[in-house]
């Protein structure tokens, strides 16, 4: 089954090509068929190939299977190859699994939209990246793979390019995304120049032998985070992703919650040995974790689109995931990450099916008691806050038990942040329920009386991902119920978990204990505080957490600003001004004295060859000194 | 003068010092010159000094007249057949040692020169009225 | 030898053939079946020549080795793409179309000669055969003022050059007596003679003039702007790659041992390039003065074949010169349908020419250096060369920073293609052949993305 790997993404490449060549041509409800259909197929080699690897002998890893030769030259080769082990594995099943539901849905979703066939299309295309992504056996497939899936998120935050405001939207993701590119390349030079390889297999196993600089890990291990951080939205490169929501909510979904995102998450996982080597930026790791886990999570507690609270309890969720691996529980963030996959892209589909029936309306003020016309949207987002809440017997429980038990035994103080942290992400998902499915219904007549539960399409995969999140959690159950850590163990010959602190079983139920008592009553307070509401504006810190800290203009005042300043700066006057300015000042007065393209283009080559004899004596004056 | 011998014999910026010398004595003949002519000469300016001189006689009209671009066609035509026929020079002194050999070499060039000379003159070059 | 003797007959023929036929359309369709030809001698050649023996011509003046027939090769196949992607534009220009094709078929010659040289004198022979074309054809459309312009100062710029260059010669004559580039005496001498050091500096100045690399740039944007578009985009692929090729050779066959002198002199020209091109780029109003700036940013990226010494850097230098050449002369094809070269001109393109639209977008994510085009193999293989290099390391992270600048300036056409709403004028209807060829092009461009490997196989 593993030498049948090249078909995972060959599946969702033939089906964006399909899309993409017959777009304008072809019936939207084709469009969607061939979309999801190839999604399908691939999810089921996935599933062929993740039970081979399962049984698999404890501790072998397979060799590469190499398509063909990449990059040939020198001593550097680099083969087009795939790593198939139990990490690219699980994430090829969270990726087409969930990635098959969001197409179902979204065959729902976007039928009204003309554009619908192209949708699928450019879906399809960030699957195949995306899973070109995981199954990369070198840096260079997987840069590859993370560059495809940036383009597609760019693409589609601007589905609907229309809207100027959109567009900007795609924009601002795609520079963010481009900066933490930077780092990775950056990364992957240092790796090659080091280690003259980028293959994993490769890397890891000369990293204990090689002779390097020991901040050379540091740099490596700093500049693949920054990559992380671009992609996975952390501080300060987040801003981008709740701006990203402009795209259509499956696409959030997918996207934005489920799969890409946590792109950041495998890299780092993937790349756990050079990480291990690296404790200093490990701890870097776990502050910008925590701080942007409590940032994004203070932000959401006063957000009123339904999609902006979600897009920040991600960016909050993604930080809970590096908080783990600053902690060195590399396991662990891989568990969030599926469970998070499953009932966060729960609440974007449910999230999309609401504003479906509120006809587009996003604002959670002009929603209310919802649930007395959607049931099943309703129980569904129910247990998707559950889940992320972290009540006992749902998924996110746990993993952020988990997550929690491992900086415990790290710090108690990072645990007291972090458990503020997961109670405020209790209360403001609380808050989200209550206000949009509980109470009265605040909006316009006309929206009520169009209220409806939505299709079957939609329903369907709500119901599939409500059923993953209640029992997605049982494969990591925690020590104090059971020794034996399914997923551990199936990950363990892949990444290694030097953050499990076993803790006594007395502290680990004092722990779970707190956190769960303490996360109901922040369900209570969310309960009260939303039946007496008013939306009154804002004054004092709400205000300041209304507008996201003010981050934005923060970065546009500091960065965008000056950054513009500068190039119309060297624009107007380098370039205008200096040169153009005074050539074509010379030459205008010519023009209109007469005798005009004999003057003009004597003043202006004249004007250029003095540049260039200018830089010819500061080329000369430069190597004398260098040769002094 | 033993300084200046002494600097031909290393291989060092040193070696430049007699080219800066008589590049200083140049500029500062000149400058000197200018400056003594000025100051010694007795001035007397008439308008028969200040015209232009033209070989003694009268100048007529302005210098920067038009030209027809024929013109420049022509002479740039001439200058480079005119190079070209250079080349004979030194053949014509190695005519008998290069042989035959020589021989092939210059009639391939003369063929070449041949073809540019039919092409200026199909395509109507050295026409001069229209 | 042979391409070279073939592609002299092939110049003649076509100056005469203009004399002969009056009729456009057939010239242009015997200069590709010509042009044709002369791939075919080339290939010809390279299977005729021993991959360790290379061959001496005229006492030792030219050699030529697998390397430098196969970049020959290379460069006549991207002419014949030329040719099929604008033959119809040239003939627009001006009345006399063979006389156009007969200057590029000499080009060919000095680009042969400037793979091959191995004696300065080959060395200015071949830049002068390949720069004076190019003034001609700068101002090949007569009646538009721009284009003479453009001719003049790039004419007038040119000669400037051309005296620093051969200063350059002499210098390094005077300091060895030699003009072998094999046989440089004063390279085996204990401390460099002064001489030779300004003799390098001069060369250095006069090939960043070849390749507008800054601040010997300033004559680009306007000759690019000015010439008629399809001789801007020969001039600023084909001849620019031959002008990198003698770049290269020279420096790394004869200077070598010297490369402490020069190594950081091109380094902070080519930091220089990079930072002119790509943000005054970002300012400009039309496509084509943009792809003028582009083009200097683009040199930059070539420069690091020239700084870092290896066989990463010839082989990225091929790499970089083929996939560069056939993405610009993608965008120019696309530029000259249209009849507006500004940004607004591109505005709405993708509803009204989706398939140009589409090709134009790969031709622009090649040239940002995107994975998965030809583009983002070149600049992999320079970075990596100077990475290998060592020395250059704050460049690199430099060359990094200004593509992801350059990502700005070519997404905006295709923001303005996609995203607003317009109705491009077109300059001349799309045919069948046309979309043929561009999707052809295209095509190649994601193979040299996927399969860098294809052209480094002969060498």
């Amino acid at each position: 089954m593993t030498n049948l790997v090249y078909l995972v993404p060959l599946f969702p490449l033939i089906g964006f090509l399909i899309n993409g060549i017959f777009w304008k041509k072809m019936p939207k409800s084709a469009g969607g068929i061939i979309g999801s259909l190839a999604v399908l197929a691939s999810f089921c080699v996935s599933l062929g190939i993740f039970f081979e690897v399962k049984s698999l002998p404890e501790g072998t890893v397979l060799p590469p299977v190499e398509l063909f030769s990449f990059i040939q030259s020198g001593s550097l080769n680099i083969p087009f190859s795939f790593q198939v082990d139990a990490l690219s594995s699980l994430f090829l099943l969270i990726i087409t699994g969930v990635g098959f539901l969001i197409h179902v849905y979204s065959t729902s979703y976007m039928h009204e939209d003309e554009g619908m066939v192209k949708y699928f299309a450019y879906l399809n295309l960030f699957v195949f990246s995306m899973l070109l992504l995981v199954l990369g056996s070198n840096y260079l497939i997987m840069f590859i793979g993370w560059e495809g899936v940036g383009l597609c998120s760019y693409l589609l935050i601007g589905f609907w390019f229309k809207n100027r405001d959109y567009t900007n939207a795609a924009k601002k993701a795609f520079v963010m995304n481009r900066i933490g590119d930077l780092g990775f390349l950056v990364g992957m030079l240092l790796v090659l120049l080091n280690f003259g390889t980028l293959s994993y297999q490769e890397f890891f196993n000369a990293l204990p032998t090689t002779q390097v600089a020991g901040s050379t890990y540091n740099w490596i291990a700093l500049c693949f985070f920054i990559g992380a951080m671009g992609k996975s939205a952390q501080i300060p490169l987040y801003t981008w992703l709740p701006d990203a929501m402009a795209g259509p909510t499956p696409v959030s979904a997918l996207i934005h919650a489920a799969t890409m995102v946590t792109a950041g998450i495998y890299m780092i996982a993937r790349s756990n040995a050079l990480y291990n080597l690296a404790p200093a930026i490990l701890d870097f790791i776990a502050i910008i974790g925590l701080a942007t886990a409590l940032l994004a999570a203070t932000i959401a507690i006063k957000q009123y689109d339904i999609k902006k609270v979600l897009a920040y309890s991600t960016v909050s969720q993604l930080g809970f995931m590096f908080l783990a691996i600053g902690v060195g529980a590399y396991t662990t963030a891989v568990f969030h990450v599926m469970t998070h996959a499953f009932f966060k892209a729960l609440l974007f589909l449910g999230s999309g099916s609401v504003i479906h029936a509120m006809g587009g309306e996003q604002d959670i003020r002009k929603m209310g008691g919802l649930g007395k016309h959607m049931a099943i949207t309703q129980g569904t987002f129910l247990i998707g806050c559950l889940a992320i809440a972290g009540i006992p017997g749902f998924a996110g429980f746990f993993s952020k038990d988990e997550i929690l038990a491992a900086v415990y035994g790290h710090s108690p103080v990072l645990f007291a942040l972090a458990l503020a942290g997961a109670l405020m992400t209790a209360f403001y998902m609380f808050r989200l329920y209550f206000l949009t499915f509980r109470g009265k219904f605040r909006g316009t007549h006309e929206q009520e009386h169009h209220l409806h539960e939505s299709p079957a399409a939609i329903t369907i995969p709500l119901v599939v991902l409500a059923l993953l999140s209640i029992a997605g959690g049982y494969v990591g159950l925690p020590a104090v119920i059971s020794e034996h850590h399914t997923l551990a163990t199936y990950l363990s010959p892949v990444v290694s978990n030097i953050g499990a602190h076993h803790l006594s079983h007395e502290t680990e139920w004092m722990l779970m204990g707190i956190s769960v008592s303490l996360v109901l009553v922040m369900i209570a307070v969310a309960y009260n505080v939303t039946k007496k509401a008013s939306f009154a504006p804002n004054t004092g810190i709400a205000k300041v957490l209304e507008n996201k800290w003010y981050i934005d203009e923060l970065y546009d005042a500091v960065i965008v600003r000056p950054m513009a300043a500068l190039s119309r700066f060297s624009d107007k006057f380098v370039e205008r001004a200096g040169i153009d300015g005074l050539v074509n000042g010379v030459g205008k007065t010519v023009r209109w004295g007469g005798d005009r393209l004999r003057l003009m283009q004597s003043g202006q080559v004249g004007f250029y060859i003095f540049v260039m004899v200018l830089g010819m004596v500061a080329l000369f004056a430069f190597s004398f000194i260098l040769t002094n | 003068m033993d300084l200046l011998l002494l600097a031909t014999d290393q291989n060092t910026p040193f070696n430049y010092f007699p080219i800066a010398l008589q590049l200083v004595v140049a500029i500062g003949f000149v400058i000197v010159m200018m400056v003594v002519t000025h100051l010694l000469g007795p001035k007397r300016r008439t308008s028969d000094k200040l015209i232009n001189f033209e070989s003694g006689i009268p100048s007529v009209g302005n210098a920067r007249q038009p030209m027809a671009i024929k013109y420049f066609l022509v002479a740039i035509l001439f200058v480079l057949f005119d190079v070209e026929v250079i080349f004979f020079y030194p053949y014509a002194i190695n005519f008998a040692e290069l042989g035959w050999e020589g021989f092939k070499a210059v009639l391939l060039f003369v063929a070449f020169f041949l073809c540019g000379f039919i092409y200026i003159v199909k395509k109507g070059a050295l026409e001069w009225e229209e | 030898m042979k391409a070279i003797i073939a592609a002299t007959i092939i110049g003649v023929v076509l100056m005469f053939t203009g004399i002969l036929v009056k009729e456009k359309k057939g010239i242009a369709t015997l200069a590709a079946i010509l042009f044709f030809l002369l791939l075919g001698v080339n290939i010809w050649e390279l299977s005729t020549l021993d991959a360790n023996q290379p061959q001496a011509f005229f006492n030792n003046m030219l050699r030529i080795d697998r390397y430098s027939v196969w970049f020959n090769t290379l460069m006549t196949a991207c002419t014949v793409l030329y040719v099929m992607l604008s033959g119809r534009e040239i003939q627009k220009v001006g009345i006399h179309v063979s006389d156009y094709f007969a200057l590029m078929s000499f080009m060919l010659v000095g680009l042969y000669m400037l793979s091959g040289y191995s004696n300065m004198l080959v060395l200015f022979l071949g830049i002068e055969i390949i720069s004076i074309p190019q003034y001609i054809l700068a101002g090949s459309d007569k009646k538009n003022l721009k284009s003479s312009e453009a001719s003049l100062k790039y004419f007038l710029m040119g000669a400037f050059t051309t005296g620093i260059l051969l200063m350059g010669i002499t210098l390094l004559y005077g300091a060895s007596g030699t003009f072998d580039i094999a046989r440089f005496t004063f390279l085996q001498a204990d401390s460099l003679n002064p001489m030779a050091l300004c003799g390098i500096i001069f060369l250095i100045i006069a090939f960043a003039f070849k390749v507008s690399a800054a601040p010997m740039h300033m004559w680009t944007p306007d000759v690019y702007d000015g010439s008629p578009t399809p001789f801007t985009a020969f001039m600023s692929t084909v001849v620019k790659a031959a002008a990198f090729i003698a770049f290269i050779k020279l420096f790394h066959i004869s200077f070598n041992s010297l490369s402490g002198h020069w190594t950081m002199i091109i380094a902070v020209i080519t930091a220089a390039t990079l930072l002119v091109g790509n943000v005054t780029a970002v300012f400009q109003q039309s496509v084509k003065r943009m792809m003028a700036y582009s083009s200097i940013a683009q040199a930059g990226f070539m420069l690091f074949a020239v700084l870092s010494i290896s066989a990463t850097s010839w082989q990225g230098l091929i790499i970089y010169a083929v996939s560069y050449t056939v993405a610009t002369m993608g965008v120019f094809a696309v530029l000259m349908k249209l009849k507006d070269f500004t940004y607004d001109g591109f505005n709405g393109l993708a509803k009204r020419e989706p398939l140009l639209a589409f090709v134009m977008t790969i031709f622009l994510l090649s040239l940002a250096g995107i994975p998965l085009t030809g583009g983002f193999m070149a600049k992999y293989f320079m970075l990596t060369a100077a990475v290998e290099q060592g020395q250059v390391l704050w460049l690199v992270i430099f060359a990094l920073l200004m593509a992801a600048i350059s990502v700005y300036y070519y997404f905006r056409v295709i923001i303005a293609m996609y995203f607003k709403q317009g109705s491009p004028e077109m300059s001349s209807p799309v045919t069948a052949g046309d979309r043929l060829v561009l999707v052809a092009t295209a095509a190649l461009v994601i193979l040299l993305g996927v399969a860098p490997g294809l052209l480094l196989k002969f060498i």
